[in-house]
């Protein structure tokens, strides 16, 4: 049998065994060279209590070359991009070794989420938010793992819609957006909440914006 | 008893190329009737195989044409050198240098001071950990087989399970000093991949964070079935030595494992007063720069100068330049617009928009008079006036040296063109005449030395445009303006239609030409080359700006 392909039915099947990690890898589709990894947020962090999904493409010259992950699941952290899910992480690049296995290098990703490297970024914008102000990076964190990664709701919750002004700076902070963006759309009529709500699934942020027209963000108002 | 003939037949063939090369001179001593003629061909001969031996010109540089096993040896050298002072193995050695990049002082040093960390950095023994073993790495990423591999060990006879292809069947395995056990198909196909795909020659041990290198008797012990991968580690050793070292370069064409040595241009500041082009040695074609990587020749400009020539006739800004200094805007829509007529009232053809072409304003203010333009600030007119002619001149100017530059360069490539004609013209000649397939050289020597000259004066309009105007550069333009002349005419001979009667003269003055555009090619080199070292040449502020 082709060795890449009983390394990986191994790796799959030792995934499938070993329940003590809580690192899960299941097809795609019939090919068991395009995987779906998927593992929980880790404890005291912001994306605790989320189930995160990795997109997994083994090489054919795997294990030799690295394998390459990203993520599904939309996460907010200074190695992943925000927009794509692409991962930065030196094990995913030069530091590969034959003998890392899909398991051990999710669980590389797992600590990834508990130990970011702002200087090392994938997403500009994201990192740039880690260093000025870490209270308001974790919120939004917390608050992407709460919509996208099935978290548990944040205590500022959605809920609290347009009481105070505080309250709505938070929101919109929380949801990585700038204040200006949902007060220009909200201008034109639209609800706040469905404004915020657009913008965030848009991914209205950073260099985002530019490459998102007005006439878009109306057309998914309407639809929304 | 094949292969023993067929050694003897080469070795033939060898001689033969060198009488090709040496001997047609010295037939033509025999026949021609001029001797002065011959000792100019001869000097001509010299110039185009490699340095004269009756001493160097100024223009050239000393250089040594390694071929790949010359280098190999010098490596050997360096590692026998290291192994001999440090006691250690010559592999060993070897892994040290490529780790400092063959800088022996600094790794005798480095390894005086502290040999272990050295070589712990080096990859040649692996991190100490006295509390883990060796073996703690490969359970840890086996964990996950745990209980199928403690069942296979108890149950069976077969101890070891590969940690990458997991196969359980193969006894063949392989470590380095780390000890990390793989089995050896799996080495092979992690070093073929590391030196053809990744075109690394540092085979680290595949286990995790471990910086063991592979030595070499190990790497060419898992490529032994794999010939093309070995050579390639091979070539991969010699080129990081190569790169290693100042004073080599290796041939930057396609396919050629040679190098080239030269000293006399490793440092930076030596290009400021030498052009070293240096050849290989492996075809007349392969000669290069030492000091940039510009292909071919550029004397006598110098690297800097040449580079920042190239740049200019690549840059758009020339053409942007153009259109400054022909070209005016739309006031209105923009769009750019060339004045083909005499009349200044202008119609836009896009947006029908009338204006004078001397204010920019719209027409409609103009009346029937143009000259109601004059209310502009006069000062203002006569600045952009002043901008636009200057921009206007110095585009000029540059196109002026640009277009003969391109002109010689285009001519040079047509000389292949012109070789072709010269061959058959050649062969002609061969039939009609009872002169002989040697005695013709002399158009095949002639072609060589028009190609060679137009590439000098190609460059030498590089330089006229960076020197600055006076005395020095008009001497240099005399020299350009006497090489020139001759190469046009020699050029113009080698065209004319061969009759065959009329052969000998058209020989007769053929070499006569060649020699002389020679010499005014080496005089015209010999001049450049000593003024860089006399700092004669003045250059114009660009380039003193840049340099």
């Amino acid at each position: 049998m082709d060795a890449r392909l009983r390394r990986v039915n191994k790796e799959i099947a030792d995934c499938k065994n070993d329940q003590s990690s809580n690192i899960n890898i299941e097809l795609i589709d019939n090919s068991p060279f395009h995987l779906r990894g998927s593992f929980e947020g880790p404890q005291d962090t912001p994306y605790h209590g989320g189930h995160f999904e990795v997109d997994i493409v083994i090489p054919d010259s795997y294990p030799f070359q690295p394998v390459k992950m990203k993520f599904i699941t939309k996460v907010y952290h200074p190695n992943v991009s925000s927009a794509s899910g692409a991962i930065c992480l030196d094990i995913l690049k030069d530091a590969w070794s034959p003998v890392l296995t899909l398991k051990s290098t999710l669980i590389s990703l797992q600590s990834l989420l508990c130990s970011p490297e702002p200087n090392d970024p994938q997403d500009a914008e994201v990192a740039k938010h880690f260093m000025t102000s870490r209270t308001s990076f974790e919120d939004t964190a917390r608050y992407w793992t709460h919509v996208y990664a099935g978290g548990p709701a944040p205590s500022i919750g959605l809920g609290s819609t347009g009481k105070i002004g505080g309250a709505l700076r938070d929101e919109v902070a929380i949801a990585g957006l700038e204040r200006a963006h949902v007060d220009q759309f909200e201008a034109i009529g639209f609800e706040r909440n469905k404004v915020i709500d657009v913008l965030r699934r848009l991914n209205y942020r950073g260099a985002n914006v530019a490459k998102i027209t007005d006439d878009k963000v109306v057309e998914e108002l309407l639809k929304a | 008893m094949s292969s023993d003939y067929e050694f003897s037949d080469d070795e033939e063939y060898n001689e033969y190329d060198d009488y090709d090369d040496e001997e047609p001179m010295d037939v033509e001593d025999g026949s021609a009737s001029s001797e002065e003629v011959d000792i100019g061909m001869d000097e001509v001969d010299d110039d185009d195989i490699k340095v004269g031996s009756e001493g160097k010109k100024t223009y050239e540089v000393d250089y040594a044409p390694l071929t790949h096993q010359q280098v190999k040896d010098l490596m050997v050298t360096d590692i026998e050198y290291i192994s001999t002072i440090f006691g250690v193995d010559s592999y060993v050695a070897a892994l040290l240098l490529r780790h400092l990049d063959w800088n022996k002082d600094r790794l005798t040093e480095k390894y005086m001071d502290n040999a272990s960390s050295i070589s712990i950095a080096a990859g040649v023994s692996p991190v100490p950990k006295p509390s883990y073993p060796v073996s703690d790495r490969s359970k840890r990423v086996t964990r996950s087989s745990k209980s199928s591999k403690r069942l296979g060990q108890s149950s069976s006879s077969e101890p070891f399970l590969c940690p990458i292809c997991f196969d359980d069947t193969t006894t063949d395995t392989l470590a380095l000093s780390c000890g990390h056990t793989f089995c050896t198909a799996c080495w092979t196909i992690y070093t073929v991949s590391k030196i053809r795909d990744e075109g690394e020659h540092r085979i680290l041990c595949m286990a995790e964070n471990c910086g063991v290198v592979a030595l070499d008797p190990f790497v060419y012990k898992v490529l032994s079935e794999d010939e093309d991968a070995a050579a390639r580690y091979d070539e991969l050793l010699v080129r990081n030595y190569v790169a290693c070292n100042k004073n080599l370069k290796y041939c930057p064409f396609p396919s050629c494992d040679r190098s080239v040595s030269c000293p006399a241009a490793s440092s930076r500041s030596a290009l400021f007063t030498i052009v070293p082009t240096v050849s290989c040695g492996a075809d007349p074609k392969h000669k290069f720069c030492f000091g940039c990587s510009i292909d071919g020749d550029h004397r006598p400009v110098l690297c800097a100068i040449a580079k920042m020539w190239l740049k200019k006739c690549r840059d758009d800004s020339e053409t942007a330049n153009w259109i400054k200094s022909n070209t005016k805007e739309c006031s209105k829509c923009q769009s750019t617009i060339e004045k083909n007529g005499g009349c200044n009232h202008m119609t836009c053809k896009k947006c029908k928009y009338e204006f004078c072409w001397v204010c920019m304003g719209p027409w409609a203010e103009h009346g029937t008079a143009w000259y109601s333009c004059n209310r502009y600030d006069d000062q203002s007119g006569v600045e952009a006036r002043d901008a636009q002619s200057r921009s206007r001149a110095s585009l000029e100017r540059y196109l002026h040296y640009y277009n003969r530059w391109a002109n010689h360069e285009q001519s040079a490539k047509l000389s292949v063109e012109l070789y072709m004609k010269t061959e058959k013209k050649m062969e002609e000649m061969q039939l009609t005449t009872d002169l002989t397939w040697i005695e013709v050289q002399f158009m095949k020597k002639a072609v060589d030395v028009v190609e060679n000259c137009r590439t000098t004066l190609k460059w030498t309009y590089a330089m006229a445009y960076y020197l600055q105007n006076g005395n020095q550069k008009a001497m240099f333009e005399d020299n350009q303006r006497d090489l020139e002349r001759a190469v046009e005419d020699l050029s113009e001979l080698l065209e004319q239609p061969i009759e065959s009667e009329c052969i000998p003269v058209l020989r007769q003055k053929v070499t006569d030409k060649s020699v002389y555009v020679q010499k005014r090619n080496e005089i015209l080199l010999e001049d450049t080359a000593k003024g860089y070292i006399e700092e004669r040449w003045k250059w114009n502020d660009v380039v003193v700006d840049t340099l």
